[in-house]
């Protein structure tokens, strides 16, 4: 029999046990007293209960039996205290739940790894550049500048993946892929649109991806010449056809091209982007015959067309140092060769490497800082509800003093109390994560659907999975451990005799002319909730910077929707045909007062730039960016539906069709910068630069300054053209088509549907909104931001005020014999409350101080945050120190009045 | 009555196996009788440490209890020693042999 099972059967013996160690003792006294008569009272045999107690503990499994001990004790403690408690435990779900909410953001969009096989060996294969490359003639894609210099692209010219694929020893596999445009989804008769991927042949393998059903793409697809075969996500495979198993075989129509379905991915996997969500994956040599506009040059074979990203699988073993070396050094051979002239060797594109497991990190780089940011507040606002809730245990220490003086003198560990003081301690931490669990669950989706302005672009999985739970479970027990340690040990420090002898309701000395802990508590709350309002009030200020932004146009009762006739199989003449002929029908629409087009939504985040020449200003030397404007396509009734005035000269009309002498209106800041002090009015130049589709046009007329693609943006030279007169080489796939409606603009939707529907059946009509959302979705993460940051901030500030409110109303209580006996003495009710509130005062001053050099310190993070506005802002920082201060006075006032309120005879006599 | 000295720590276990050992079979108040005069009153075994020491064994299996009649007819636990108490006496024993005479070593080194 071993000790274990010796111990269990201990477990079910328990009362016998108990008998048997009594009687045990009892014979030994007896014993003793026989064999020493006279003296058996005075005889030592030290405390019975402590051996009794440690002859049991030998044979239990003691950590446990005490912990359930700890927990009953704990329950009951709590039972009996529920106003501490549910305190306590609401502070700490807000704290908790906050936090959960915004790291499972965090770890969905930041940290997790991609749905495929050892996610861990796959890379991102990058170049480098000092600027502008002079080798790249043409770029499709992103790219970024990286602090400290440089600029990094993900892009990369289609003959690398040949050559880097047949050129490794690094590498067990590499693919390449490329988004698509949106594409015109065609299936049974019914258009729709939707993202896809251009996938290299060994892109699923590479991955290590099975297919739900049928076959994947394979490199036999992936040829010049091969039939067209397109992979389904799981996701829309089961939304569009049902999860049909037998969908293999059948057609989609993509682009108006006909597809055959090879299989379906499987369930989960979104490609390698984690903010896309495409519904279908495209071998790259189907691009050339998908989208016919992007494909001048030949895209397979262009040493200069930089275009396709490109990811590894690192063979076991090899370091991503070492890849990088191997695989930079083939590129570098590879671009040496192709630049031909000094000016394209003097920046040559460098390959570099990043970890891919969690995907191409587009969506991380927007949205990280940002996210970074809040985690920091949710912490803080966590710190301050620890502050909060240690504050009030010290509370409650004090007024345990006696219970913990008896269980000392009693024999009991310092320990052992203090042990389980923190078992109390995590207790309140633990069922502040349930509650704070059940927070982040309702708060999740709320959150989501704010930083996404309920645009169903985010695909990104946020929910509570086991490593947000993880992360849930250890904030909890460091926030227990950190706000129960200092209390449960100042508790036990206790003088066993004086606290005995205590009456139960006084306290201890007064000891407010020291700095304790509580005071210190109080501090740092409102220290770091001044840090909290004041980002919170710059974040809001920002937002109402960006709302009072001047657009320069009406932006009220505007329906905005987009079609794409180039998409759905029309010709460019076909396409101008169909979109005048709608816009004359539009004009006519009973409720519409004006209706026009533009080939891009105003302030809609797009931008469409191209070089000028003008006469009369000198080209710069090569390799420096000349003259350019922003352009704008737009239709006859452009400035006349916006309400953009023409302030000089004369609007487009009707007759400055195709046929006419190609007209431009300039903006004021256009015709400021290349004709400065002089009429536009009259003047020609040449749109387009250097390239086929320039045309030159002449100024008819000068456009006040409005918006053109961001709020947060300068206004920048703009040309509008009138679409109809520009060339058919032109890039025109989409047009927008604005109609300034009469009453509400939604209410139109369906009637517009129904007319495009008419008209062009495969044309679907896209991203109907208003003008005024289209607007708001370029500033939503601002607006979600500013929300989120104002919510945190008030939160903040409602715990430092409870927090001060409970620490002044615990030392009012505690010295009301005090101030009875000042009152008795003849101390003015007015002088009481101005005792009470002098401490608050030099609290609120101390915290104010010390949160005011915090701000300091910190807030120039924000400064890339912010739209127009200093970190230090004076307005900002002006009204978050006056609203604390005035919520700290107010929190202090209450417990100051009922000081002054205490009648001195009950004092008295309380004693 | 003077101080006594305190049974050196990791002892106690061995002199109540030596002690049962030599006695068959004994309760706790004649384990630490015995203890006491053996040792000319020098060891005093302190209830608060016999007790738990006496249960810590029963737990490993040193020895085993009973409940019997005592000399003077009160019923008493009595304990014995088991062949895996036995087994862990000559191991005490021998651990303290080698740690006494390097003791003596080092203290009568000149």
């Amino acid at each position: 029999m071993n000790e274990l099972l010796r111990k269990l059967r201990m477990l079910f013996h328990r009362k016998q046990f108990e008998n048997e160690l009594d009687e045990e003792l009892r014979h030994h006294l007896a014993m003793k007293a026989e064999n020493q008569p006279g003296g058996a009272g005075e005889l030592p045999f030290g405390n019975v209960a402590l051996l009794k107690e440690e002859s049991r503990e030998v044979w239990t499994f003691v950590f446990w039996e005490q912990l359930a001990q700890d927990i009953r004790y704990g329950i009951r403690s709590m039972a009996a205290s529920r106003l501490f408690t549910a305190m306590a435990v609401l502070s700490l779900a807000l704290g908790i739940g906050a936090n959960t909410t915004i790291y499972s953001v965090i770890d969905a969009v930041l940290l997790r790894a991609l749905p495929v096989r050892q996610p861990e060996e796959l890379v991102i294969l990058n170049f480098r550049s000092k600027g502008d490359v002079p080798l790249v003639r043409s770029h499709w894609g992103s790219n970024y500048d990286v602090p400290g210099g440089g600029r990094v692209s993900p892009n990369l010219p289609y003959p690398a993946l040949q050559l880097l694929n047949e050129n490794n020893t690094v590498l067990t596999g590499l693919f390449g892929h490329a988004a698509a445009s949106r594409l015109n989804l065609v299936v049974g008769g019914q258009a729709e649109l939707g993202q896809g991927r251009y996938v290299s042949g060994d892109y699923f393998t590479v991955l290590g991806i099975t297919p739900a059903t049928g076959r994947l793409i394979g490199r036999e697809d992936d040829q010049p010449g091969a039939p067209p075969v397109v992979v389904l996500t799981h996701d829309y495979w089961r939304s569009r056809f049902g999860a049909d198993p037998s969908v293999q075989g059948r057609t989609v129509q993509i682009n108006g091209k006909a597809f055959t379905i090879a299989g379906v991915a499987a369930p989960g996997f979104f490609g390698v982007s984690p903010d896309e969500k495409p519904s279908v994956f495209l071998p790259i040599s189907t691009l050339g015959l998908v989208e016919v506009q992007r494909t001048a040059t030949n895209f397979m074979t262009d040493d200069h067309y930089y275009w396709i990203e490109l990811m590894g699988r690192r063979k076991p073993g090899v370091t991503l140092a070492q890849a990088e070396t191997q695989l930079a050094g083939v590129f570098h051979n590879y671009v040496t060769d192709v630049a031909k002239t000094e000016r394209e060797r003097s920046d040559l594109p460098v390959l570099s490497l990043q970890p891919g497991g969690s995907g191409v990190d587009a969506l991380r780089r927007e949205y990280s800082k940002p996210l970074w940011v809040l985690m920091g507040m949710v912490g803080l606002i966590l710190l301050i509800a620890c502050a909060n809730i240690a504050n009030l245990l010290l509370a409650r220490a004090a007024s345990r003093r006696r219970e913990m003086a008896v269980r000392l003198s009693l024999g009991a560990g310092r320990f052992r109390i203090v042990r389980q003081l923190l078992t109390e301690s995590l207790m309140l931490a633990l069922f502040g994560a349930v509650a704070g669990i059940g927070l982040a669950a309702a708060g999740i989706p709320l959150l989501i659907s704010l930083m996404t302005n309920g645009v169903d672009e985010f695909t990104v999985k946020v929910g509570l999975d086991w490593h947000v739970l993880g992360f849930t479970l250890l904030v909890a027990v460091t926030t227990g451990v950190l706000f129960g340690l200092a209390p449960a040990i100042q508790a036990t420090r206790v003088d066993v005799t004086p606290a005995l002898k205590e009456s139960r309701a006084s306290g201890t000395g007064s000891r407010r002319h020291r700095l304790g802990l509580r005071q210190i508590l109080v501090i740092s709350q409102i220290a770091l909730s001044l840090l909290l309002v004041v980002s919170a009030s710059l974040f809001v200020r920002s937002l109402s910077r960006l709302h009072s932004v001047e657009l320069g146009f009406n932006s009220e009762n505007i329906l905005l929707f987009n079609l794409d006739a180039g998409r759905a199989g029309y010709s460019k003449t076909g396409a101008k045909q169909l979109y005048a002929n709608l816009e004359r029908r539009f004009q006519g629409l009973p409720g519409v007062r004006a209706a026009t087009t533009s080939d891009l939504p105003v302030v809609g985040g797009w931008a469409s730039t191209t070089g000028i020449t003008v006469p009369g200003i000198p080209q710069p030397p090569e390799g420096q960016r000349g003259p350019s404007t922003s352009v704008a396509e737009v239709g006859s009734t452009f400035f006349e539906t916006m309400q953009l005035p023409v302030i000089l000269g004369r609007a487009f009309q009707q007759q400055d069709g195709p046929g006419a002498a190609p007209v431009a209106v300039v903006n004021e800041v256009f015709a400021k910068k290349y004709f400065p002090g002089q009429n536009p009015i009259g003047r020609t130049f040449k749109l387009g630069g250097g390239d086929d589709n320039a045309m030159n046009v002449r100024i008819v007329g000068m456009a006040r300054n409005a918006r053109y693609n961001s709020l947060k943006r300068e206004i920048p030279p703009v040309t509008y053209v009138p679409w109809a007169q520009t060339p058919d080489t032109r890039r025109l796939n989409e047009m927008f088509f604005e109609l300034r409606t009469s009453s509400d603009a939604l209410s139109l939707a369906n009637t517009v549907r129904q007319i495009v529907h008419q008209a062009a059946p495969q044309v679907p009509v896209a991203d109907i909104t208003t003008q005024t959302r289209r607007i708001e979705r370029t500033i939503h993460q601002e607006r979600a931001f500013a929300l989120l940051c104002a919510a945190f901030g008030g939160l903040a500030l409602l715990m430092a005020c409870v927090g001060l409110y409970g620490s002044m109303a615990y030392g009012v209580a505690r010295r009301t014999s005090e101030i009875g006996i000042r009152m008795a003495l003849g101390a003015q009710r007015r002088g009481v409350v101005w005792m009470v509130l002098r401490e608050v005062l030099l609290l609120s001053i101390a915290g104010l101080a010390i949160g005011l050099a915090a701000v300091w310190q910190t807030t120039g993070v924000l400064k890339s945050l912010l739209f127009e506005l200093k970190p230090t802002d004076p307005l900002a920082l002006m009204a978050s120190i006056v609203l604390l201060f005035l919520s700290a006075l107010f929190a202090g006032y209450v417990p100051a009045r009922r000081a002054a309120r205490i009648d001195p005879m009950a004092a008295l006599r309380h004693e | 009555m003077g101080t006594r000295p305190d049974i050196p720590s990791g002892t106690l276990h061995m002199l109540i196996l030596r002690t049962l050992a030599r006695l068959g079979s004994m309760h706790g108040y004649g384990i630490a009788q015995h203890i006491q005069q053996t040792s000319d009153d020098v060891l005093q075994v302190e209830e608060g440490s016999l007790y738990p020491a006496l249960q810590r064994m029963l737990l490993k299996g040193w020895v085993v209890a009973d409940w019997r009649q005592s000399e003077n007819n009160r019923r008493a636990r009595f304990y014995q020693l088991t062949p895996e108490g036995r087994k862990q006496l000559t191991q005490e024993l021998h651990d303290f042999d080698r740690v006494i005479s390097a003791i003596t070593r080092v203290i009568e080194a000149v």
